[in-house]
């Protein structure tokens, strides 16, 4: 026989999702999960936030990664609580893996935690963690062609990090063009660019986390 | 790549669908998978078909019906249907005031049970 159904395939994560938003509503912690393609600078970009932010506000860390414990060892090295998933092959992280380590994260203590997934322009957007926002990090060297090929990250973020700003002398890389399109694709994107390297810019896009947790 | 996890939550669902309703086998399994959603068809169900045996979804079909992306523009107050996977602007007049209304699914519609 014929069953009408009208379910959503990736309810069991959204359902372990939506747990999440409650574990981190009770413990009063602003979540982030931070997205982009490998080497694109998420870890330094969280090493410079976390310098610039820990003596006002109580960070936290979930780094995912498919192997290795090596950006847990650089945000550990700074002082603050991180825990390392190793998806083992995964190509994302999903609801499930973040519930498993909260235990091990004080997060009641936490202003905010940032859950850095794992390096892929695709597969982690499309899985809800319980996160409060996403954030893209799209470093210049990778092209001006990005947002439109990858158009679902874009989207789905509230904020694009245009990183390794300083190399734009020595690129042909067009970055209004990274501009216009992500902003096309998302009217409502917040778009910061910043160089890890040199500092330029990061100013601006912590002070603009101060007012999302403050 | 991430269309092996999405088979695997497909293929839950529709298990806990089947035995809720009170039946025994999956035959036949109706996705609707819209065209911005970011997953690839063919891998899904490359990945379902690897996944389905031993359960009791192990003779069940996939059948996947790809749903094209729409929206609705405050501007000219028309609806519309594009082939790609994103929109940059309403397609009738340019204008950027448009929401979505479908191409993002990722959901079963149907099935057929025994």
């Amino acid at each position: 026989m014929k069953l009408k159904v009208t379910t959503n395939i990736l309810t069991a994560n959204e359902k372990i999702a939506e747990g999440n938003e409650k574990i981190f509503a009770d413990a009063g912690v602003f979540v982030l999960n931070l997205m982009s393609s490998p080497g694109a600078g998420k870890t330094s970009l969280l090493e410079q936030t976390i310098i610039r932010l820990k003596d006002r506000v109580k960070v936290g860390v979930i780094e995912g990664d498919i192997a290795g414990a090596d950006d847990a060892m650089r945000i550990d090295a700074l002082g603050v609580p991180v825990v390392q998933i190793n998806t083992g092959g995964a190509c994302h992280l999903d609801a499930n893996m973040i519930n498993e380590v909260l235990g091990d994260l004080p997060i009641a203590d936490l202003d905010i935690l940032v859950i850095e997934n794992v390096g892929n322009l695709v597969c982690p957007a499309e899985f809800k963690l319980g996160e409060h926002m996403k954030v893209a990090v799209l470093s210049i060297t990778e092209g001006h062609d990005k947002p439109l090929k990858y158009p679902v990250m874009f989207q789905e973020s509230k904020a694009l990090i245009i990183n390794k700003i300083d190399l734009k002398p020595f690129l042909d890389v067009d970055v209004e063009k990274i501009r216009r399109d992500a902003i096309s694709l998302n009217p409502e994107i917040t778009i910061f660019e910043v160089s890890c390297k040199t500092g330029e810019g990061l100013d601006a896009w912590v002070a603009w986390i101060e007012t999302l947790i403050s | 790549m991430h269309e092996v996890a999405i088979a695997e939550s497909l293929l839950n669902v529709a298990i806990d669908n089947c035995t809720k309703s009170g039946h025994a086998r999956i035959t036949g399994i109706q996705v609707l998978i819209g065209k911005a959603s970011g997953v690839m068809p063919e891998a899904l169900l490359f990945a379902f078909d690897s996944m389905k045996p031993d359960t009791i979804a192990q003779d069940a079909v996939l059948e996947i019906i790809e749903v094209p992306l729409g929206g609705h523009c405050s501007s000219c107050r028309r609806d519309f249907e594009v082939e790609e996977r994103y929109v940059l602007a309403c397609p009738h007049c340019g204008g950027v005031q448009y929401s979505l209304v479908k191409g993002r699914e990722l959901s079963i519609s149907e099935m057929e049970v025994e």
